[in-house]
Formats: C-alpha cells, sequence, structure tokens
C-alpha cells in the first residue's frame, strides 16, 4: 500500500471510520460556528453530574406530578409545582439579566472527597515577592513552609504536588496548569504579606476568588497577577463563569477553616496578630484553577516582630500545621456531606 | 481532469518543535518550527532571504529575529510576530508539498493538541484562509490512531515537545474524558534536565539546542544504559562532562504523570475492554524515542494486570500520516462543509 493511501476499503473498519469521520467533520462545523463543541473541550462551568442531577431532579418531579398530578390545571402554577413565572415572550424583571446567568448550586450536590492537593509557594526564582532590609524573602519562606504543609498532609494520607519544589521562577498560568493537569482536588497558594505605613501591619488574611471593591486588595491582586499571560479578553471570559460557580462557594468554605487555624495557632504565640479575614480577590492563580483555590497570606513581613518570628523554623512550622488542620478540617466537613448525603 | 485541477490531500502536524506534512503525492517532509527575519539590512544582505524557516533559521539565528512561535503545542497569544510565524510554517509546508504550484487545490488535516480550545481552533483555521481550499482540524493523537489503523480499545500517547496527548479510542469521535494533555512533554525534560546541569555543572556553557541534542541522542528511563559524557566548553575550552545523572532524573520526571494519566484514562474506559486496551497502548512523537520509556509504562500495566505499549513505526511523520489518512478517506461532501 502507497505512503499514506487510505484502507477505506477494508470493511468492517471502513464503517468505524465513516462513523468517526462524521464525528470530526461535525466538530469542526461546530467550532466554525463558534457552537459549544460537546466533543473536546476543556472543563465545563457547570459539571455534567449537575445536568445529570437537574435532569434527574426533573424526572422525579414529573413521575411525582403523574402519580400526585391531581391538582387541576387551573389551579395557580404553584400548587401545581411549576415555576411561578411570566407569560412565554415576557421576561418580566429579569428581562435586563443575560441569557444564561451562572446559576449557584448547593454544596451537598457534590459530596466528593478530598484526595489530591496541590500546594503553591508563592514567587520564586528571580521574583523575589517582598523581602525585608535584612535578605529574609517571601519566596524562601513560601517554599519552606509549602514543604512542611505537604510533608505533613502526606503523612495525613493525601497525594500532594508542589507547583514549585526549588528556586525557580513559575508563571502563574503554569502554576495553575500544573495544578488542573493533576487533577488536584484542591489549590492553596501560600503567600507572605507586606503593609505599608498607615494600615494595621500585621495581619492574616485568607483569599478565595471574587470580585472586591477594597482598593488595597485591589492593588495587591494586580501585584500577584503581573506576567500572568492572560489577555483582558481571556480573563472577563474566565471570571464570568467562575465567580457564581460551585466552585467560590466551596473555596470560600475551604478559606474559612484555613484562615480560623492559622489565626488560631499564631495568636497562641502573638495575641496581637490581627484576624484580617477571609476575602473575595481576582487573583489570576485562582481564577484559571478548576478546583476550589485560596490563597493564603500567612504572615506579613512588615512587620519586625513577624519577620523575625519567620526566621525560626518553629514559627514556620506553626504555621504548616495549621494549613494542614484548615485543609484537613474543609476535606473531613466534605466527607461528613457525602455520608450524611449516602445516609439520606 | 488535468493535474492542475487534481486536489492534493496533505496531512500537516504542527508541532512546537518541529512540523511534518504528508501529502497524496507520496512526498513528506518535516521542518524545525522556527521562523526568523533578518534583524538589520545588513543581516537580510547575509542571508539573502526576506525570512529564514526551520533549520536555515536555527542555523543563522544571531542575525535574525528568531520566532519558536507555538507554546505547548498553540499559537503564543496575543503576539502579531508568532502569528506571522505560523503562518509562514504552515505557508512553507504546503509550498513544500504543492512545489510552489499556488494554483494547486488543496486539502488538509491538521492535528492540534488533544484539548485545544475552540478559539485556538478558530485562530488556526484564519490563519490556514487563502493556504488550503478545505481544513479540518483533528485532535493529534486521534490522527496518529487513525494513521495506524488501531481505531478500537486502544490508547495512543503522542508524546511531543510542547505536550503529550493521551487518547482513548473506543470507536467514537474522542470526547473530552476520552483524551487529556499533559505539558510534561519534551520542552520539560529539556528545561529541568539544562537546570540540573546548570547547577551539577556551573562552569559549562551550553545553549537550549545543545540540551536538546543531548537528550535525542542519550535520552532514557529507568536503568542507565552506560555513562552519558558529552562535549561542551568551559571558559572557551571543549570538555566532557557526565551527565548520566542529570539525563535520568530529567526524563524519569516524565514517567509518574504519564503513568498516572495512563491509569486515570484506563480507568474511564468499559471493565469489559480494559484489558484490550491495556494491550494495545501505542507511544508515538518524537519523544517517544526516549530509550525504556515503553518499558517503564508496561511495568506501570503490570501492576493493573499486565498490558503491553507498543512504538509507532516512524514517529515523527505518524500524525501528518494520519492525517492523510483522514484526508483521503473524507467524502467531497465533509469537505464541502469545512472549505477554508
Amino acid at each position: 500500500m502507497p505512503f499514506g493511501s487510505s484502507s477505506r476499503s477494508r470493511t468492517p473498519g471502513a464503517r468505524l471510520k465513516r462513523h468517526l469521520l462524521e464525528g470530526a467533520v461535525d466538530d469542526n462545523l461546530r467550532a466554525m460556528r463558534n457552537q459549544p463543541s460537546g466533543r473536546i473541550y476543556r472543563r465545563s462551568p457547570i459539571p455534567w453530574p449537575l445536568l445529570v442531577a437537574v435532569a434527574a431532579l426533573g424526572l422525579a418531579s414529573a413521575a411525582l406530578w403523574l402519580v400526585l398530578g391531581r391538582t387541576p390545571l387551573d389551579a395557580p402554577a404553584a400548587a401545581r409545582g411549576l415555576p411561578l413565572g411570566p407569560p412565554p415572550g415576557d421576561l418580566g424583571p429579569y428581562a435586563d439579566q443575560p441569557a444564561s446567568v451562572p446559576v449557584r448550586v448547593s454544596n451537598d450536590v457534590f459530596p466528593l472527597s478530598v484526595r489530591r492537593v496541590v500546594i503553591d509557594p508563592g514567587h520564586g526564582g528571580g521574583d523575589h515577592g517582598t523581602r525585608t532590609p535584612s535578605g529574609l524573602t517571601e519566596k524562601e519562606l513560601t517554599l519552606d513552609i509549602a514543604r512542611r504543609t505537604g510533608e505533613r498532609l502526606a503523612a495525613a494520607g493525601f497525594q500532594v504536588e508542589l507547583t514549585r519544589d526549588t528556586d525557580r521562577r513559575v508563571s502563574l498560568r503554569d502554576r495553575a496548569l500544573a495544578a488542573n493537569e493533576r487533577r488536584a482536588d484542591l489549590f492553596v497558594s501560600i503567600h507572605v504579606n507586606w503593609f505599608e505605613d498607615g494600615r494595621a501591619n500585621r495581619g492574616i488574611e485568607t483569599y478565595y476568588l471574587g470580585p472586591s471593591d477594597d482598593p488595597f486588595v485591589t492593588e495587591l491582586a494586580s501585584l500577584e497577577n503581573r506576567e500572568s499571560g492572560y489577555s483582558i479578553a481571556d480573563v472577563r471570559r474566565l471570571l464570568d463563569s467562575i465567580y457564581a460557580d460551585l466552585r467560590q462557594e466551596q473555596s470560600r468554605a475551604l478559606a474559612g477553616a484555613v484562615q480560623r487555624r492559622l489565626v488560631e495557632a499564631v495568636r497562641e504565640l502573638t495575641p496581637e496578630v490581627a484576624d484580617r479575614g477571609v476575602k473575595s480577590a481576582p487573583f489570576l492563580v485562582l481564577v484559571t484553577t478548576e478546583m476550589p483555590a485560596i490563597l493564603a497570606e500567612v504572615a506579613s513581613l512588615s512587620n519586625d516582630e513577624e519577620a523575625r518570628l519567620l526566621g525560626d523554623e518553629s514559627y514556620r512550622d506553626r504555621i504548616a500545621v495549621a494549613l494542614c488542620d484548615g485543609i484537613r478540617a474543609y476535606s473531613d466537613s466534605v466527607a461528613k456531606s457525602a455520608t450524611t448525603s449516602e445516609a439520606r | 481532469m488535468s493535474a492542475k485541477e487534481k486536489v492534493l490531500s496533505v496531512g500537516i502536524d504542527l508541532g512546537t518543535s518541529q512540523s511534518a506534512i504528508a501529502t497524496s503525492n507520496d512526498s513528506r517532509f518535516v521542518i524545525d518550527s522556527y521562523v526568523g527575519w533578518p534583524l538589520d539590512m545588513v543581516a537580510r544582505k547575509v542571508v539573502k532571504k526576506p525570512v529564514l524557516i526551520g533549520a536555515e533559521a536555527i542555523e543563522n539565528r544571531s542575525l535574525l529575529d528568531l520566532h519558536r512561535p507555538l507554546e505547548q503545542g498553540l499559537i503564543k497569544e496575543g503576539s502579531e510576530k508568532d502569528i506571522a510565524a505560523v503562518k509562514e510554517i504552515l505557508g512553507h509546508l504546503i509550498g513544500l508539498a504543492t512545489d510552489g504550484n499556488r494554483e494547486q487545490k488543496v486539502r488538509a488535516v491538521v492535528g492540534v493538541p488533544a484539548e485545544t480550545m475552540r478559539v485556538n481552533k478558530q485562530q488556526l483555521r484564519q490563519i490556514m484562509r487563502g493556504m488550503v481550499d478545505s481544513l479540518i482540524i483533528v485532535s493529534e493523537p486521534f490522527a496518529v490512531a487513525y494513521g495506524i489503523d488501531e481505531l478500537l480499545h486502544t490508547l495512543i500517547i503522542d508524546v511531543g515537545a510542547g505536550t503529550t496527548d493521551f487518547c482513548v479510542m473506543r470507536g467514537r469521535y474522542p470526547t473530552e474524558e476520552d483524551q487529556r494533555t499533559l505539558t510534561k512533554a519534551g520542552d520539560s525534560v529539556d528545561d529541568l534536565l539544562a537546570k540540573l546541569i546548570a547547577e551539577r555543572h556551573p562552569e559549562v556553557q551550553f545553549s537550549v539546542h545543545m540540551v536538546r541534542g543531548w537528550k535525542e541522542e542519550h535520552g532514557f528511563v529507568g536503568e542507565a544504559p552506560g555513562k552519558i559524557v558529552v562535549s561542551a566548553p568551559v571558559h572557551g575550552k571543549m570538555q566532557k562532562i557526565d551527565i548520566t545523572e542529570q539525563m535520568k532524573a530529567a526524563c524519569d520526571s516524565l514517567v509518574a504523570p504519564f503513568s498516572e494519566t495512563m491509569v486515570d484514562l484506563l480507568a474511564g474506559v468499559d471493565p469489559e475492554y480494559q484489558e484490550r486496551v491495556r494491550q494495545g497502548v501505542f507511544l508515538s512523537g518524537r519523544g517517544s524515542r526516549i530509550r525504556g520509556l515503553a518499558g517503564q509504562l508496561e511495568k506501570t500495566l503490570a501492576e493493573l494486570g499486565g498490558g503491553k505499549v507498543q512504538l509507532v513505526e516512524d514517529p515523527v511523520f505518524a500524525g501528518a500520516r494520519g492525517g492523510l489518512s483522514i484526508a483521503l478517506d473524507a467524502d467531497d461532501d465533509d469537505w464541502e462543509k469545512v472549505a477554508a
């Protein structure tokens, strides 16, 4: 057979090839028409299990209506189990909303367990992050704390990956890609803060993805998002699909669990540390990850006392233990939710 | 039908490191995916061309604004120069295939990474408008499977420079759940190898091209076949350096993610067919030449009940040949639908 020639005359392989070719052409047509492929595409913002769940709910409702369908058709819509809404063609109060408004769903719909955690030590290589006059750098601290956290999580039975395990520069895009490729269940980015004069210069805060109207947070996100490699259009598209999805809800829960443990652990030693709370902010490393993701500012190098403490191994270990405990607490709550769902 | 009217079918593997084309008139070409424009008038006089492509561009890189326009198998975003470079590469390949006959009617199938997003496919279609008459874009491992006629209950692992693509063939056009794209591939091995050599031999001077050459000549996973000694300049003087340990660490970095992804995809296969898929794993792409890779993956399969990993014949052209087979099998109706 000459090089590259077709084997279409052979059957039954020919029928299979025809079927595959039709699939390929169909996929191309969808791409040309800018339609969702339905074949090869990256993760959907609404996972298929949700669609299955919604479909199942719809079928169950229909079945219930058939069994108990004694309600007269002229009864009010609510009494018939039908959604209350405007007549066809009249969008009523929702007229201003886009056609595909993302729907927030309950955590209980996906009671899945946490298995793989990706820890992301912020900065690295030529990107030092914040640094003290004495030369202590954010990139060293985040790597050390990430290693310690990873070891503890691994000992607790989690599969742990670090986005960098050496002092090297990793783009925000690659950090997120690494987590996505490894199909991580959680993504935890570790950073150390710096507060300028005039602000409380010592505190812990944990972020999850969301909009922010705090100028300080916006500036912080802008600094952390440098060199992301994404265009404005990319970011807008990503944000549109994520802000209202399930992942944001889960990320907030994870952020809460981590923030609580961090504050408790650090205040045992230094009660004056401020609990700056759980906040939302558009950090790109949180935008592009496909799993619940947080960014923890575990300490602040701008405070001399805290900078001194961060130089001490036992203090960094304390932070690592708190991070690990927070992740475990979140994981346990998810597992508990799964058990409850199974029991229902 | 006159020769002028005759349709030329081509399959193209647009790769991060190399791009290949196979044609229905039995010719095939592979070029390095580099494009360079002379830096100034002097450079232009020296190279005597407005643009250089492939090996020629690499050889004259000191005189050129050199671009490697594909990153992780995709066109780099936001750079008009890189888009122009992709256009040059594709135009050059088509020119080689048609022997410069601009009147030649061309139908092309181009392979891209498995999880390429729709916008990138649209961008590619836009770039190829005017170059070809019709265009079908498929995932690279699907093209490989089609070319080797292993379309049912097989697993294709296409190890490229920018990405490694996995695809389980189960009798349908691959869906999202059938495919994975990893950025652990030839380039990631090169980067790690360069870093490890720089750490171990900080005095040695080397370039990414040298590192890539060393990997392609000596790359291995598992047991070292022997000492790997290469020549590189130290303060301008050539010296022999032992890079066995660094080569092992860099190449071994592929094994864990590959094994994990393979197992993940196998777990999604109907249990009835898992055994068949395990016995039908195929490695293609330039990166598949790393010695011992198939054996290491078979060790992973052994833990699942055993399996066989085979190297695809002619791995550099496997994707292009597959694309050509698709092009030849597509009907006129199919081509009309996807006119460029």
